[in-house]
């Protein structure tokens, strides 16, 4: 049973700029499940729709991102609820930190930094629940911190104090810190070091095996996909071209678009040159009709050029949006 | 800490107050006309017939008077023996009262003026600052920002001439000048009290309102930038209410500016509110200064200035010392 159920999610940017109306489509007709307990990748080029959709999914998205149609079902024990149904900002305010919460980009300064990091722990955390006893408080914060490796002084430094890789360790402590149910992660090891980012990824498998909660994971990173997911899915301009489990799309990719990102991807011992990626993903404001890949493919026919491929199954967990695979209109 | 930071700022303080000193010994001095000949000249334009010996007599007790005899050194020295004695000499216009007798007279109604002013206007425009930046879209936001841009550019000495034109003239609800009313007892009684808050009333408005616009805008400046930073975001995504962010992220990463604002502001209201009191004839320190100016009374005006240069360079280096404790990325070096 999915815990989360997205069904044919539109969301555009929608400005208007003295009369002149302009629509991103950053996230058009999406769907997709998540299982519990699952790590899914959502991979792309910048610009794709990722984050967007993350926005929507996670019901942070504000205006100038508006939500056309679809659902977002969650299924939290047996509850199942609409995220884009709830209207009051306390509802879903509720749900954060207990059954959904976020880990953002690392590059981002989440924390505040005129108070110590302890001062954010009690502040997360007496959303849900009123901090009466401060030694309990205190208990419950260094049992998880040593859950995840890290040291309890970090709780009297300030953000500034910290490098980068461990900032992003204590967000990841922070957001981790009521066992939410699903876990967003919005390109988590941006603008860290490699060595670094394998400490984070680490950190997020821990996470996802001890609390046993489904991760749902942004990047454009193919290598840290291939580290961590359980299945992946490929977005270009605004749509999922393809979707499986991480073994099948590293190893019997269908879509042109996954095999060109996967060429892009360097490997030990192969001393050839890497191809990358011709042309660029395409302005999402003025899509191209019919397969929005079919200028940059190698393969595009006339009927590519018309009409738009369904995202479909072709075998068990593994759906392609391609004409050449089998796709229909 | 103690040596890396409070030293050397300890040390910066001290030099301006001595360059300050300096500067109202030495600039009075550069002045092509002499006190004492522009006073003897103003006595005998007025009729007085003096005599030559007199008018040497007369010289050189003004001479004294003024601090102006003997060699420039040996006035140097005195006027520096002076200041640690805590002398600021007579006053000329109002003689033989001394300058601090004066300064002490006027103080509290300067100080009670501003001081009030600027709490008031300083809290409000910060708040309303912080609130505004975190709802911009809101219709309250936009009515603020409209009034605060086109209250904030009129002239305070025009705002004061209109309500007193308004307030005290056309409709006479409050008095048109003053500190108090002629023949009120001063005491601590509840009939002078309200007697003297119907006095500031007026000057009070005519400051808090410009000053509420001031502080707003700057505070709002501030704060719609932090009001972007990942942590706000961040903080509205894990539910945290709108107060808390508010007052946790928004108010203290934004207050630095207003802080350094308000330390300047403290220091000047040593210094009076010149036209505001000249306007609504408020016996503080700006109408001390400018009676002064209009007198000749050098040594009050000197006074005046060694006083708001002592208030100012002390207020700035109290809120030096204040910094670290409210942001932690300011260290002690």
């Amino acid at each position: 049973m999915p815990v989360l159920d997205v069904r044919d999610l539109k969301a555009y940017y929608i400005t208007d700029r003295y009369g002149r109306i302009s629509r991103v489509r950053a996230v058009d007709e999406v769907s997709f499940q998540v299982h519990k307990n699952e790590i899914y990748g959502i991979a792309g080029e910048s610009g794709c729709g990722k984050s967007s959709l993350l926005k929507v999914v996670s019901g942070l998205s504000k205006p100038p991102l508006r939500i056309l149609d679809g659902e977002v079902i969650y299924k939290f024990d047996d509850n199942e609820l609409n995220m884009l149904s709830l209207k009051d900002d306390k509802q879903r305010r509720q749900l954060r930190g207990t059954h959904i919460s976020s880990i953002p980009q690392a590059s981002m300064n989440v924390l505040n930094p005129v108070k110590r990091i302890e001062k954010s722990f009690q502040d997360f955390v007496s959303v849900h629940f009123e901090i009466n006893n401060k030694a309990q408080f205190n208990e419950m914060v260094r049992e998880h911190l040593s859950a995840l490796g890290l040291d309890w002084d970090i709780m009297h430094a300030y953000p500034h104090q910290l490098s980068g890789g461990m900032r992003q360790r204590v967000i990841i402590a922070l957001a981790t810190i009521l066992k939410p149910d699903i876990i967003f992660a919005d390109e988590p090891t941006t603008a860290l070091d490699v060595v670094v980012q394998r400490g984070v990824v680490q950190l997020i498998k821990k996470i996802n095996e001890e609390q046993h909660n489904t991760i749902i994971m942004v990047t454009h990173d193919m290598a840290i996909h291939a580290n961590l997911c359980d299945r992946l899915a490929i977005m270009y301009a605004g749509k999922i071209v393809e979707e499986a489990d991480a073994h099948t799309i590293f190893h019997d990719a269908k879509h042109p678009y996954t095999t060109m990102l996967l060429k892009s991807l360097p490997k030990i011992g192969d001393e050839s040159e890497r191809e990358s990626a011709p042309g660029a993903p395409p302005s999402l404001v003025d899509v191209p009709p019919g397969c929005r890949f079919h200028p940059r493919c190698p393969k595009a026919t006339e009927l590519c050029c018309k009409e738009e491929p369904q995202l479909i199954e072709i075998e068990k967990g593994h759906r392609v949006a391609c004409f050449h695979e089998g796709g229909s209109r | 800490m103690f040596r890396r930071y409070f030293l050397p700022r300890f040390i910066q303080y001290l030099v301006v107050l001595i360059v300050g000193m300096n500067m109202i010994f030495f600039i009075p001095r550069l002045m092509p006309s002499d006190p004492i000949e522009s006073r003897l000249s103003q006595m005998t334009a007025q009729g007085q017939y003096l005599d030559p010996a007199a008018m040497e007599g007369l010289r050189e007790s003004l001479a004294e008077l003024y601090g102006l005899e003997g060699s420039m050194f040996e006035q140097y020295a005195a006027y520096w023996k002076r200041l640690f004695s805590g002398d600021l000499g007579p006053s000329f216009s109002q003689f033989p009262t001394p300058v601090v007798e004066l300064l002490k007279s006027s103080l509290p109604w300067t100080v009670g003026l501003l001081t009030v002013n600027l709490l008031l206007s300083w809290i409000i425009g910060t708040i309303l600052g912080a609130v505004t930046a975190f709802y911009p879209d809101s219709k309250l936001t936009k009515v603020i920002e409209i009034l605060a841009m086109g209250i904030r550019p009129i002239p305070y000495y025009i705002m004061a001439l209109a309500l007193v034109i308004l307030f005290a003239f056309v409709f006479p609800i409050f008095p048109m000048a003053g500190g108090y009313s002629m023949g009120t007892k001063i005491g601590f009684n509840s009939r002078f009290i309200l007697d003297l808050l119907r006095h500031a009333f007026l000057p009070l408005m005519s400051l808090v309102i410009l000053g509420i616009g001031g502080w707003f805008l700057q505070m709002r400046n501030v704060a719609s930038n932090i009001v972007e930073e990942g942590y706000v975001e961040y903080a509205e995504a894990s539910g945290l209410s709108k107060t808390k962010i508010i007052l946790h992220y928004i108010i203290p990463n934004a207050i630095m500016p207003q802080l350094t604002g308000l330390a300047i502001n403290i220091g000047f209201i040593f210094g009076g509110a010149l036209i505001t009191e000249i306007v609504f004839s408020y016996p503080g320190i700006g109408s001390l200064l400018y009676n002064a100016i209009i007198a000749e009374d050098y040594n009050l005006i000197m006074g005046i200035n060694i006083f708001s240069i002592v208030a100012v360079s002390t207020a700035m280096f109290i809120v030096d010392m204040i910094y670290p404790l409210l942001d932690p990325r300011i260290r002690y070096q």
